[in-house]
């Protein structure tokens, strides 16, 4: 593992330098190439870390928002909260901490898209919702586990796309739709329940079995 | 056994051996629930209710180690919630006797499953520990189900052959899915 982490560390010092130049030049090959500059990564040391270039980086970058992100809660007390006001709070502060770099994120999202990252972007959404449910304290070891991850994907995904043309003070507009959206998945957790409680009132098939066998 | 080319890489050899665990004693659960729904309020029902208390304890401490470490469950979970009562269920229709055998070929396969596991578990003693507290539980309860009459069941050759081969499948698949 020592390898992986010495990669990331070169990363590490990538990021900061290309951020500045990803508003102007994309997520491209000549914003990398200007960031090793700035940030005095060599030639080869850059080619490690970053063989796919500059969707390594975007990699790293969402990694490591996840990782701020868990390190921001495990600060929070969440036991006073309700799950979804935990999970409100999580998205919350993925996305504030990048407000700075609102523009690398939109020009991430249209790198993420590209049919050569089509097997990576789910990844990383996943891992990303993946660390939300995680980090809320959800220990579901049944279905419900895909079921949250992939609805916590749909809020998440949507209020990230909210939130890139949100000009309100503080993002306020978004922290309303995400509550929305949210509210809009627990109508649907409702349906569940309702359902069971209709399988209950009809009899057991197995206890008429059982008295059709004496 | 020392990991080959091709084999996965430790991390997730550690998963796959979590999942697959979870839902063995998931669907054992499910056996146990068929075979109770049927069995309810005939002598074997202590037994069984005691096999199945045992399988709830096992399947709390690898749900325990699942979420600790972040392994996602299978996703055929839904497949053995039906699966698991059903298998149960059927056997236990055909008389406690079949029931009992149907215990016997599944807790063999999982005895065999837990041995391969434990041999190659060395530095991993909080995995290690469950799958052998398991599989001490388990061959308790195949020699419960040999004691309750399990070889004298209708159609014992064919009956244990079909659940070991679907237990193996179950294994395989839950492993990787």
């Amino acid at each position: 593992m020592t390898d992986m982490d010495d990669l990331d560390a070169i990363r590490a010092r990538l990021l900061p330098a290309v951020l500045p130049h990803v508003p102007f030049e994309g997520w491209t090959a000549r914003a990398v190439t200007h960031a090793a500059v700035d940030a005095g990564v060599s030639d080869d040391e850059l080619l490690r870390a970053c063989p796919n270039g500059a969707a390594d980086l975007v990699a790293f970058w969402v990694a490591q928002a996840d990782r701020d992100m868990i390190g921001t809660l495990a600060t929070r007390d969440l036991k006073k909260l309700k799950m979804r006001e935990r999970i409100a709070l999580a998205v919350r502060l993925r996305l504030e901490p990048l407000a700075a770099h609102r523009e690398a994120v939109r020009r991430a999202l249209a790198l993420q898209a590209l049919p050569a990252q089509a097997a990576r972007t789910p990844r990383q959404l996943y891992q990303t919702v993946d660390a939300i449910w995680h980090a809320v304290g959800d220990g579901s070891t049944d279905w419900s586990f895909y079921s949250k991850r992939l609805l916590l994907a749909g809020v998440y995904s949507s209020t990230l796309l909210y939130w890139l043309n949100d000009s309100s003070e503080g993002a306020a507009a978004t922290w309303a739709f995400l509550d929305r959206r949210i509210a809009d998945v627990m109508r649907l957790g409702k349906v569940g329940p309702g359902l069971k409680r209709l399988t209950d009132r009809l009899p057991d098939p197995f206890d008429l079995l059982r008295r059709a066998r004496r | 056994m020392s990991r080959l080319p091709g084999d996965p890489e430790p991390g997730e050899a550690m998963r796959r051996m979590i999942r697959v665990d979870q839902a063995g004693e998931y669907g054992a659960r499910r056996i146990y629930a068929g075979q109770l729904a049927v069995l309810r309020g005939t002598p074997a029902e202590a037994k069984i209710r005691h096999m199945a208390d045992q399988e709830n304890r096992h399947l709390d401490m690898f749900e325990k180690l699942m979420v600790e470490r972040r392994v996602r469950p299978t996703l055929l979970g839904p497949l053995w919630h039906v699966a698991g009562f059903a298998l149960g269920a059927a056997t236990a229709l055909m008389g406690e006797k079949a029931a009992m055998a149907c215990t016997e070929a599944v807790e063999e396969v999982i005895d065999e499953h837990y041995g391969r596991q434990s041999a190659v578990l060395d530095g991993d003693t909080a995995l290690k520990s469950a799958v052998d507290e398991s599989r001490a539980d388990e061959i308790q309860h195949r020699d419960t189900a040999r004691a309750s009459g399990a070889h004298e069941a209708p159609g014992y050759e064919v009956l244990t052959t079909v659940v070991k081969r679907a237990s193996k499948l179950a294994i395989w698949l839950s492993e990787r899915v």
